[in-house]
């Protein structure tokens, strides 16, 4: 099966093909740019749609038949290693259809249209990297290469305060990823720097549990020590309490397409590092603090919940809530059981969808008003009824607002719920207070609803105009996956069952 | 014994070459008329560049070959060596034709530049195959002579003559403490050659080992007075600052790389046999100089206002950065050192040439005079951020791999926290690369006149020092095998 194993190679290196066909068009011709991109993203989403085909459900762990490995630095025993599993598919596809979806939505950038574009595509590349790569040293790679785009798009196409954005998220993860970096190397040692001292997943099994680490003397368990240091790296990307600081800024400031992006996918990274090199690799250690992930992932949920409904920008309310939501997935990493990690990790792609629609819904009202007040600075109200002026997009927030929310019928509830049952046994007094941070939730959306959908039309509302075609375009494919995944999540469920039940028998040995 | 000597000439074409060329190049510049500016002396340009050009060529056939013992043992050839003088090669290679283009170097110095330059050159090319105290000597001391001359060359210049004479002052005192030092490893071993140092070290009585121990702290005084390390470091902020810029970046690359090969030999001469209470604090040193340079360095380089002094401080902290390869002492730290020699070479190059540039426009090279540039001068922006991401060490750039790999040195030694201090210093030199990147394509040019930086020539070579840049930071295999061919030779 030759012609299937270079798939993962074609869906990691299609944006590049676009990238270099970006820099190929003409600086003027700012149309061609744009459909290039979008046939571009286009094919890769029929790639990853191919990808979804070959995808065999019953195989726990890294499909075989899909795995490339070749040697890239031999000396190091460093592998072009991609595969894909239950884990890491249903991010794939989230970040094909993002992709796409966000080309169409940048259909308005006006400056500097080339760079835009090829940053964006370069930036979906490296995404694939991270979710593909099964090399330590190559997912570094990507992991960091991934800051470069995201540093200009914040700082060049980004709000007013976008320099600081964009410098703070950069040493943010920066700081974060040099501690992986050591960690990285640290295993590479400890394994005997033999053939597999790079691959996650021959890492993978608790094979450090007793291994030790001198650190200033002390003797001190060697899992313990380099899970906490891949703990911050990751911690930092998701952002777990205290690390989250970067990501308002980050998100308030960048231009609704990456908002899209960072919210969408690059904080799914985070948790994803933990399901992939984290808990396997260093499985009693994930044991033994996942208390303390799990009180990490309740803080997450209420003080992102408070600060959410604390903001009056609109934009910076939905950056809170990711952090919200992401407590969640959090939660579900910790329990360590079926239900908590497949919940987990639905949660992780329907928060995908649900906030990639808020943003966009915000993006598209900012193109009309260029302002994002719920309530001004002075005290005016920024929006008001806009229920009347704007019936189609407000029955497009009322899905997605409802979506993030976790109403039953839409996908949000279905994660929620399942991570719930998944921690309910091992963290009762968690599990209950979490449930008052999903009503902490409806509470700030219903009241950002109120104050911008209802009431007395304010003057300057009346001149915005509805959704266009190309908009409501966009938007179809994300309430179709709201709805149906809220109603008949199986597929999901089934592509990444196999591989879950795997990493948590992993776990349960400890 | 004159058969002997003869036939160890035959090793030595290459520093020979280079002696010669310096010769020529004095009696070049005397026989040009006095008007003749100094940009224009062509024939002197390209007398220097056909010596280094034959020397670089002679060095890169014999780069694998065997190591050689010269001169009755005072020499030693080996592909170690070979390489770090590739390295500084084309260091001093890039800077000649950095100061023959500035404007902050005067025209009736730019002759005496260049016979500097190769003097010091040949300086670091002896340094780098020291094979006894003695030579190591006369090597730190023909690079110093020149440098103290080199830092003044803006005679009229207040600052440049007092970096001139700080420079002297330190290096002479250092050089008399080292001088001291070596006398005292002379008198407790009674030998200076490092062949006849090895074995002695491996049975060393604990009297003996008590009196070495601060013996080598002198001798390490002088060397790392050269590369300008914690504590040795304070001459450096005035010299880089007062000294025109060619002259900045050729100090921050060709005495720097000399002054780190050599520690690594003499480490490894030292300390690479046994395995004592003396090696054991002389790690402990090790470290602690390496982290505090580092640390110093790039602390230091946040506050600067100007690009040229931001270069520099940061220089110091790439110099901790190798001293940590030191630490390891073994051929895997020794391979990382020569790996980020050579990635820093590129990388510094290209800094400090578009810094020239835009400071030759603009009379200072404050970082907001790189504001816009991405405007108007895409490629040159592009590049100048491709290597701030490469300094501070992000992949898939060779500042990154070279990282990567002393890192991985150190952690071979189960060095965690040490490693962890070099990664956070990589954090905050990130910081401070980031605001010129920042300054180039996030904010306007300040004036909206067009402007012409850099012409198409130098654009070229900027471009070509770039490409290695990012090769190596994909491709670098290749070069870890020649870096892993290159090894220090000693017994």
């Amino acid at each position: 099966m030759s012609g299937t194993s270079s798939l993962l190679s074609w869906i990691l290196w299609m944006p590049m093909i676009g990238v270099l066909g970006v820099l190929l068009i003409p600086k003027a011709k700012e149309n061609a740019i744009r459909f290039w991109s979008l046939i571009n993203t286009a094919a890769t989403m029929v790639l990853s749609g191919v990808l979804y085909m070959k995808f065999d459900n019953t195989i726990p762990g890294m499909q075989t038949a899909l795995t490339i490995k070749k040697s890239w630095i031999s000396q190091f025993n460093i592998n072009y290693h991609l595969a894909v599993d239950g884990i890491s598919l249903p991010m794939i596809l989230l970040t094909s259809l993002l992709l796409f979806i966000c080309i169409l939505a940048s259909w308005t950038v006006k400056k500097q249209i080339k760079g835009y574009f090829a940053l964006l595509l370069f930036l979906q590349s490296t995404v694939y990297g991270v979710f593909m790569a099964m090399d330590f040293f190559l997912f570094y790679v990507y992991w960091e290469v991934m800051l470069i785009p995201m540093f200009f798009l914040i700082g060049i196409w980004g709000g007013e305060n976008r320099e600081y954005a964009a410098v703070k998220f950069f040493l943010y993860t920066f700081f974060g990823s040099i501690l992986m970096l050591v960690g990285m190397v640290a295993l590479y040692f400890v394994t005997g720097q033999g053939e597999d001292s790079f691959n996650i997943l021959a890492m993978s099994g608790g094979k450090f549990k007793d291994l030790t680490v001198d650190l200033f003397g002390y003797a001190l368990p060697f899992a313990k020590v380099f899970f906490i240091a891949l703990f911050i790296g990751f911690a930092i990307k998701v952002p777990v309490f205290p690390f989250h600081t970067w990501l308002p800024h980050a998100h308030v400031q960048a231009p609704t397409a990456i908002s899209v992006i960072l919210a969408g996918v690059l904080l799914k990274m985070g948790t994803y590092g933990f399901l992939r090199i984290a808990y396997p690799i260093f499985p009693s250690a994930s044991v033994y603090f996942s208390d303390a992930i799990a009180w990490l992932g309740l803080i997450n949920v209420i003080y992102g919940a408070f600060c959410a409904m604390a903001q009056t920008d609109v934009k910076k309310l939905v950056a809170y809530s990711s952090v919200s939501h992401m407590g969640f997935v959090m939660l579900g990493l910790a329990a360590m059981t079926v239900q908590g990690v497949n919940g987990a990790v639905l949660q992780m792609f329907n928060h995908g969808t649900s906030t990639a629609m808020m943003f966009l819904l915000i993006g598209i009202l900012y193109e009309r008003s260029h302002h994002r007040w719920i309530v001004r600075p002075d005290g005016t109200k920024g929006f008001g009824g806009l229920y009347t002026q704007l019936p189609v997009y407000s029955i497009v927030f009322i899905i997605a607002m409802f979506a993030s929310m976790g109403l039953p019928g839409l996908s949000g509830f279905i994660s929620e719920a399942l991570i719930f049952l998944g921690i309910y046994n091992r963290f009762t007094t968690i599990t209950v207070i979490a449930v008052l941070g999903l009503l902490l939730g409806a509470a700030y959306l219903l009241w950002m609803f109120k104050r911008m959908f209802f009431g007395e039309v304010i003057e300057e509302n009346k001149s915005y105009t509805d959704m266009n075609a190309r908009e409501i375009f966009y938007m179809l494919p994300l309430c179709v996956a709201v709805i149906i995944f809220g109603i008949w999540p199986s597929p999901l469920l089934n592509m990444m069952k196999a591989s879950v039940g795997k990493l948590v028998s992993l776990l349960a040995a400890y | 014994m004159a058969l002997q000597y003869l036939a160890s000439l035959s090793h030595y074409v290459p520093e020979a070459i280079m002696c010669l060329t310096m010769i020529v190049l004095i009696m070049i510049e005397s026989s040009y008329d006095n008007n003749v500016k100094g940009s224009a002396k062509g024939m002197l340009f390209a007398a220097a560049y056909i010596g280094l050009g034959s020397t670089l060529i002679l060095l890169l056939n014999k780069i694998g070959n065997d190591p050689q013992i010269i001169f009755t043992s005072s020499l030693v050839i080996d592909p170690f060596s070979n390489i770090a003088k590739i390295v500084m090669m084309i260091g001093t290679g890039a800077a000649l034709y950095l100061a023959r283009v500035s404007k902050d170097i005067y025209e009736e110095v730019k002759a005496e530049y260049v016979i500097l330059a190769v003097g010091i050159l040949i300086g670091g090319m002896l340094l780098s195959s020291a094979n006894n105290m003695l030579i190591l000597y006369i090597g730190v001391e023909t690079l110093s002579i020149l440098s103290y001359v080199m830092a003044s060359l803006k005679k009229n210049d207040e600052r440049s003559s007092e970096a001139g004479l700080k420079y002297a002052l330190y290096g002479g005192v250092t050089s008399g403490i080292m001088l001291f030092g070596m006398s005292h490893i002379f008198g407790s071993l009674g030998t200076i050659q490092f062949s006849e140092i090895i074995t002695l070290m491996k049975n060393l009585s604990s009297n003996d080992a008590l009196i070495l121990m601060p013996a080598f702290l002198m001798f390490f005084a002088g060397i790392g007075y050269k590369i300008a390390c914690v504590p040795f470091h304070m001459w450096s902020p005035d010299v880089y600052e007062g000294a025109p810029l060619p002259v900045t970046n050729f100090f921050s690359i060709v005495p720097k790389i000399a002054g780190i090969v050599v520690i690594v030999r003499v480490t490894n001469v030292f300390f690479a046999g046994s395995d004592s209470i003396l090696r054991e604090s002389w790690v402990v040193l090790m470290m602690i100089i390496s982290a505090l340079t580092m640390t110093v360095g790039n602390v230091a380089a946040i506050g600067q206002r100007s690009v040229k002094r931001m270069l520099a401080y940061s220089s110091i902290s790439h110099a901790g950065v190798m001293l940590l390869g030191v630490v390891v002492i073994g051929e895997i730290g020794n391979r990382a050192i020569l790996f980020y020699a050579i990635t820093y070479l590129f990388m510094t190059t290209v800094a400090f040439y578009i810094t020239s540039f835009v400071q030759d426009h603009y009379g200072n090279d404050h970082f907001e005079r790189f504001n816009g540039l991405i405007k108007s001068h895409p490629l040159m922006a592009v590049l100048m951020a491709v290597v701030m991401f490469s300094l501070a060490g992000l992949p898939p750039l060779s500042g990154f791999v070279a990282k990567f790999n002393i890192l991985s040195a150190v952690i071979s030694k189960k060095y965690y926290v040490l490693a962890a201090i070099a990664g956070f210093n990589s954090v905050i030199s990130l910081y401070y690369y980031l605001k010129i990147v920042k300054n180039m394509i996030f904010r306007e040019s300040e004036s909206s006149e067009e402007v012409s930086l850099f012409d198409f020539k130098s654009q070229v070579i900027i471009a070509a020092f770039s490409v290695p840049v990012v090769l190596l930071g994909i491709f670098w295999e290749k070069i870890l095998v020649v870096a892993n061919g290159a090894k220090l030779f000693i017994q």
